[in-house]
């Protein structure tokens, strides 16, 4: 009960901004395909660029979706409106508010990585994007849905999100498999970059793309970021001292 | 019944909260007074849960209050000091939020939300979002929103800070009506004569510590009901007397300028914090 008013509160977000998130949304995925996919025409692997692209931003936009959905919105509500305040003295379960966000954020995450999707569809690249797609997209959006709601706990004035942005997301955008491959890069720093969680969901949404099997390494390392941070965050909301 | 047993509150190397027990009974109308930063904000925070107390704990009719007990927090509603709540949404969304945060039926959540809009005259602003309001009407949302869920317990923080005096005076019927309905309210107030006029007991706290726990008459009494003011040097000073004709034999012997009233609540107050600030 406690996730379907979440969930109605975060609609009633997105409804008011829906063209500012969906402008936001479309923006920098849209200008990475145009510069680099179409703009600098080059092959990778004998294809074109833009079908190795294509996955990557897709992957990149449901990241920065869900991340952006809770991390500027809950440092906000919980350091400068104080709104938290409202949830924290009701009787609604704090993991139901929890899980709510994270399926809130993961869900502008989809519609993110959505809209890339369709806006690609004009262009004839016979990449294949299934329920499988469907759902990396989800589990990628709820563990970076997780990781802005425990940054938002820690943070300490509500401009500390631009900041994680610039920390984590820039950074990840660049490094994890959406715009090159990580195979060339040196032997440790290759396998750090695998283990984050928008490598593996790139390379799994790539691999469907591509007709081959996206394998269950990538599901268990995102499973494993979604436990750990979900369990932050719980962690915080019932045990923080000072939220 | 609440009961607070040692709260104590700690922030790195200040002790905003230390060691208070007191107990408030079920229907009480209870002041928390104090001077900025005596901790009163503080208690509140942490019997809304949103602090967690660094020792000590709060007892709501004998449970342990936690961020988990559901229970406890059901019977509780907050009018915080700051206007906590989402600045986009509109006053109807704000309503709706709070009740479906307590599982309130829509039907209800409509028809509440439509009553009590209507009896603060904000009913025509019901689409205008919170950020497009004046502070007096976030306030009377506020109040609003506490009432909507029907609480046996209302936590208010300097609920009349920055309202007009006619408005001030329309919250205090309220809440007089409030707790004629057997609702236990527990006040933090900078005006005294708020808590004079409305609470059955007051407790006076300065850094953090209980100084004195009565009602306002004993607190008066305690200090002296007949104050003579004189001016002198060093200003406006104040001698207590308990009884009239006490008073009377010492303004015979004061200045011109003394003058002969009823002690209140402020003079506690005043004589009570000012002289810890002093010795402080």
């Amino acid at each position: 009960m406690g996730i379907i008013t979440v969930l109605w509160e975060k609609w009633v977000e997105f409804r008011r901004d829906f063209y500012k998130i969906t402008v936001a949304a479309m923006i920098s995925p849209l200008m990475y395909l145009i510069i680099f996919g179409m703009g600098i025409q080059t092959t990778s692997h004998g294809e074109p660029y833009l079908h190795f692209l294509i996955p990557g931003v897709v992957a990149m936009a449901t990241m920065t979706g869900s991340f952006s959905a809770i991390a500027q919105n809950m440092s906000v509500q919980r350091l400068y409106e104080k709104a938290l305040d409202q949830v924290m003295v009701s009787p609604t379960p704090l993991w139901q508010f929890i899980l709510g966000q994270v399926i809130g954020g993961a869900l502008r995450g989809m519609y993110a990585g959505g809209i890339i999707l369709l806006l690609t569809l004009p262009i004839r690249t016979d990449l294949t994007f299934n329920l499988i797609s469907v759902l990396i997209m989800f589990l990628n959006g709820t563990v970076f849905a997780t990781i802005a709601l425990v940054l938002s706990f820690l943070a300490k004035s509500y401009t500390d999100a631009p900041r994680f942005t610039s920390y984590i997301i820039m950074p990840m955008s660049f490094l994890c498999n959406t715009f090159f491959s990580t195979d060339q890069m040196p032997s440790g720093f290759r396998q750090v970059i695998s283990l984050l969680p928008l490598s593996q969901a790139s390379s799994m949404i790539r691999a469907i793309a591509n007709a081959e099997e996206p394998g269950l390494f990538g599901f268990a390392v995102l499973a494993a970021y979604l436990v750990v941070f979900g369990g932050l965050a719980v962690w915080f909301i019932y045990r923080k001292k000072n939220l | 019944m609440i009961e607070l047993r040692s709260l104590t509150k700690r922030f790195e190397d200040f002790t905003a909260v230390d060691g208070l027990s007191l107990t408030v009974e079920t229907g009480e109308f209870f002041g928390l007074l104090g001077p900025n930063g005596a901790g009163k904000t503080t208690t509140i925070s942490m019997l809304s849960t949103v602090l967690l107390p660094t020792s000590g704990e709060i007892l709501i009719d004998g449970q342990r209050l936690t961020r988990k007990s559901s229970a406890q927090k059901r019977k509780l509603s907050v009018i915080t000091q700051e206007y906590s709540m989402r600045q986009d949404m509109s006053m109807d969304e704000v309503m709706e939020y709070q009740g479906r945060l307590y599982r309130l039926p829509m039907k209800v959540i409509r028809q509440k939300t439509e009553e009590l809009l209507d009896f603060a005259g904000l009913l025509e602003y019901r689409r205008r979002t919170v950020r497009h309001l004046s502070g007096g009407m976030k306030r009377k949302l506020m109040i609003c929103r506490a009432l909507l869920i029907e609480p046996e317990i209302l936590l208010l923080d300097e609920p009349t800070a920055g309202m007009d005096a006619l408005s001030r005076r329309q919250m205090w019927n309220l809440l007089r009506r409030l707790n004629g309905r057997s609702m236990t309210i527990i006040l933090t107030t900078h005006y005294m004569e708020e808590a004079q006029a409305l609470c059955d007991r007051v407790a006076l706290i300065n850094r953090g510590k209980l100084q004195k726990l009565d009602s306002p008459a004993g607190l008066i009494a305690e200090l002296g009901g007949f104050a003579v003011d004189e001016t002198g040097e060093d200003g406006l000073k104040s001698r207590y007397f308990p009884d009239r004709e006490a008073a009377i034999a010492y303004l015979r012997t004061a200045g011109q300028d003394a003058s002969l009233r009823a002690t209140t609540l402020e003079d506690v107050f005043v004589e009570c914090a000012g002289r810890k600030l002093t010795n402080g």
